[in-house]
């Protein structure tokens, strides 16, 4: 983000200054800002065991009733009855329960999904690659284009480009992020029948090497889009915003008294500085990815984790459900702690904030 | 403050649309009675019958008229909105400006709380309590209020903390003013255009939310929703119904989010001089 050897943007790229930030940014009071963040998300770490392991047990009634559901215990044998209140210590103590139910999650445990009829990490880490893959394209090709759009748009502020940009997103952000998806569906799937409706590859078509891909990429095209569309207003209106108040700053002024070329203003100059801040911006919005993946996957049958909870939801199995929630939780906290240490680098002010 | 939001945001085009929207949307879930000639839980004995005159969008899968429902649903959507909005902005100004004026170890207390409710998978979490409790509007209402005040507390917090340090309530304290004169007169009139926003805020958050967990199936199996309508038609979409049942639901639902969008937009640009009209906004 540092412009090396550039003296016409205001002082606020210096290289040795950032370093200076580096610095900084891991003494004194970073030295609270971190210990604090970890505090917080270790409460809502413990929120979310508690939540896993007190909810089903408060529940009135036999407690493996509560934590398997219904459904589970008609198909399960006595036998099998008998080893799961043995391994998660029904019998015993809360105390004892609570050390069976930790010990079980330090070794990969979450349970078991009589649906899937595999363990809940197994299954959520076969659903896995899937949302990695359609989360992580539509956040990179959500971003390139709204800074893009974002950079014309605020660069030619007033214009018709910049207005109709600006409502048409505005707009379209109104949308709940599911609906988008389903007129996708419902336009390019259901009425023109161009593109799959639903799944991640067509089954049993025995597809190999680039057609594989192929297949794989005409059905990511529908959820794809849809979780562009959706992510791309947030990106577009912070660059486009951004931009506008930078051209006010003087080094732009100095950029054009100096000749620079208008396309070097542009993208060197407004474009490079706008990326601070939707970086940091970029980094904020991963946990809100990670819902809305969720929403998109379920919308067009995707088989990732958003698919593995709909299911889990409809067959009321419990355990999976559980599983879903600590894997997003855990997510979510990790990306969270990453997002802080590189905010935090990037920008010292944060230390100030607490 | 010497601009005042709310005059400002009457004479904005855009808080004109969105309070239309809301208006319009309004009356139709208050007058729905008188918008249908049937009950919501009418089953006429058609099913999937396309749009005539006795069922403006027809009828759905146990035939049921879509166009009541649709209104009724109106309903569901604007309580949710309303009883979210002020329970959660009620424990937002709470904890934010208590957390403001007393400090010290309650305040990092709450701040602690307010950042790991946060950094939660909101619907995740809320499923998965539904899923246990059995779903009803109530328990969602809390719910969504519960897992949602957080954001509007660290706004109402910040806002107190500079308040608390601006000149005129310095010079009311040289007065001999007392704490409890200085939050009423001065702290609180202070933060109503704050607040209102936060409501907005929550309102459309609400709204999405109890859409999103019907549409995701965790809903109160009494209540008629149009995430729940959505849910429901989303398994006929190889049929044509979609076109009465799936797509009037979801405009209905995106009209409602963007009718409330429009309105804290036009109220933010309001408060955010830097987002004032000549700057950055178009």
């Amino acid at each position: 983000m540092v412009q090396p050897g550039n003296d016409s943007d205001g002082g606020t790229g210096n290289p040795r200054e950032a370093e200076c930030w580096i610095a900084k940014a891991w003494s004194g009071k970073a030295a609270r800002y971190i210990p604090a963040r970890l505090q917080s998300y270790l409460i809502a770490l413990a929120a979310i065991f508690s939540l896993n392991f007190i909810l089903p047990r408060l529940m009135p009634g036999d407690p493996l009733h509560a934590i398997y559901g219904d459904v589970a215990l008609v198909a399960m044998t006595d036998e099998m009855q008998s080893h799961l209140i043995r391994q998660l210590s029904l019998d015993k103590s809360w105390w004892d329960q609570m050390q069976a139910y930790l010990l079980g999650l330090m070794h990969g445990d979450l349970g078991f999904s009589y649906y899937y009829r595999d363990q809940v990490s197994q299954v959520i880490l076969g659903a896995m690659p899937w949302t990695v893959l359609l989360a992580g394209l539509a956040l990179v090709i959500a971003t390139l284009i709204g800074i893009i759009l974002g950079i014309e748009s605020g660069y030619n502020r007033g214009s018709s480009l910049d207005r109709g940009l600006v409502l048409s997103l505005m707009f379209l952000s109104g949308f709940p992020d599911f609906f988008v998806g389903v007129l996708l569906l419902l336009i390019f799937a259901v009425s023109l029948d161009v593109l799959p409706l639903s799944g991640a590859t067509s089954a049993y078509a025995g597809y190999q090497g680039l057609s594989y891909v192929a297949d794989v990429l005409r059905h990511l095209a529908l959820p794809l889009a849809a979780m562009v569309l959706v992510q791309l207003g947030d990106v577009f209106l912070l660059t486009r915003n951004t931009v506008v108040t930078l051209l006010g700053e003087s080094f732009i002024l100095t950029a054009r008294a100096k000749g620079c070329p208008e396309r070097l203003i542009k993208y060197a100059h407004a474009g490079r500085n706008s990326l601070l801040p939707v970086t940091t911006a970029t980094g904020m919005r991963i946990p809100h990815l990670i819902t809305r993946v969720l929403f998109i996957e379920i919308v067009f049958s995707y088989p990732g984790i958003g698919s593995l909870l709909n299911t889990a939801i409809s067959t009321r199995d419990y355990p999976l459900i559980q599983g879903v929630l600590l894997v997003v939780t855990l997510t979510v906290l990790s990306v969270n702690f990453l997002v802080d240490l590189l905010y935090m680098r990037l920008d010292p002010r944060v230390r100030y904030a607490h | 403050m010497h601009i005042d939001p709310l005059a400002e945001v009457r004479q904005d085009p855009l808080a004109r649309i969105g309070l239309f929207i809301l208006a319009t949307i309004s009356l139709m879930a208050l007058f729905a009675p008188l918008l249908s000639s049937y009950s919501p839980n009418d089953y006429t004995g058609k099913i999937f019958s396309p749009p005539d005159m006795d069922h403006p969008l027809g009828t759905d899968s146990v035939g049921q008229d879509i166009w009541v429902r649709l209104l009724y649903g109106a309903r569901t959507s604007l309580i949710v909105a309303g009883a979210v909005a002020i329970i959660s902005s009620t424990l937002s100004l709470l904890i934010g400006a208590t957390a403001a004026l007393v400090g010290g170890f309650y305040e990092r207390f709450c701040m602690r709380a307010i950042d790991a409710v946060t950094s939660l998978p909101t619907i995740v979490v809320m499923i998965l309590v539904a899923a246990y409790l059995r779903p009803s509007l109530m328990l969602l209402v809390l719910l969504i209020s519960a897992l949602s005040w957080p954001t509007g507390a660290r706004i109402v917090r910040s806002q107190v903390l500079t308040l608390k340090e601006r000149a005129h309530i310095t010079a009311a304290r040289t007065f001999g003013a007392g704490k409890r004169h200085i939050i009423t007169t001065h702290i609180l009139p202070e933060l109503s255009p704050i607040v209102s926003s936060m409501m907005m805020m929550d309102a459309r958050r609400a709204v999405f939310m109890e859409a999103g967990l019907a549409f995701l199936g965790v809903s109160d199996p009494m209540v008629i929703s149009w995430g729940k309508m959505m849910h429901q038609a989303m398994a006929f979409t190889y049929l044509d119904v979609w076109q009465w049942w799936l797509v009037p639901t979801g405009f209905a639902l995106s009209a409602t989010l963007i009718g409330i969008s429009f309105l804290s937009f036009s109220l933010e640009a309001a408060m955010d001089p830097r987002l004032r009209k000549g700057n950055v906004r178009l």
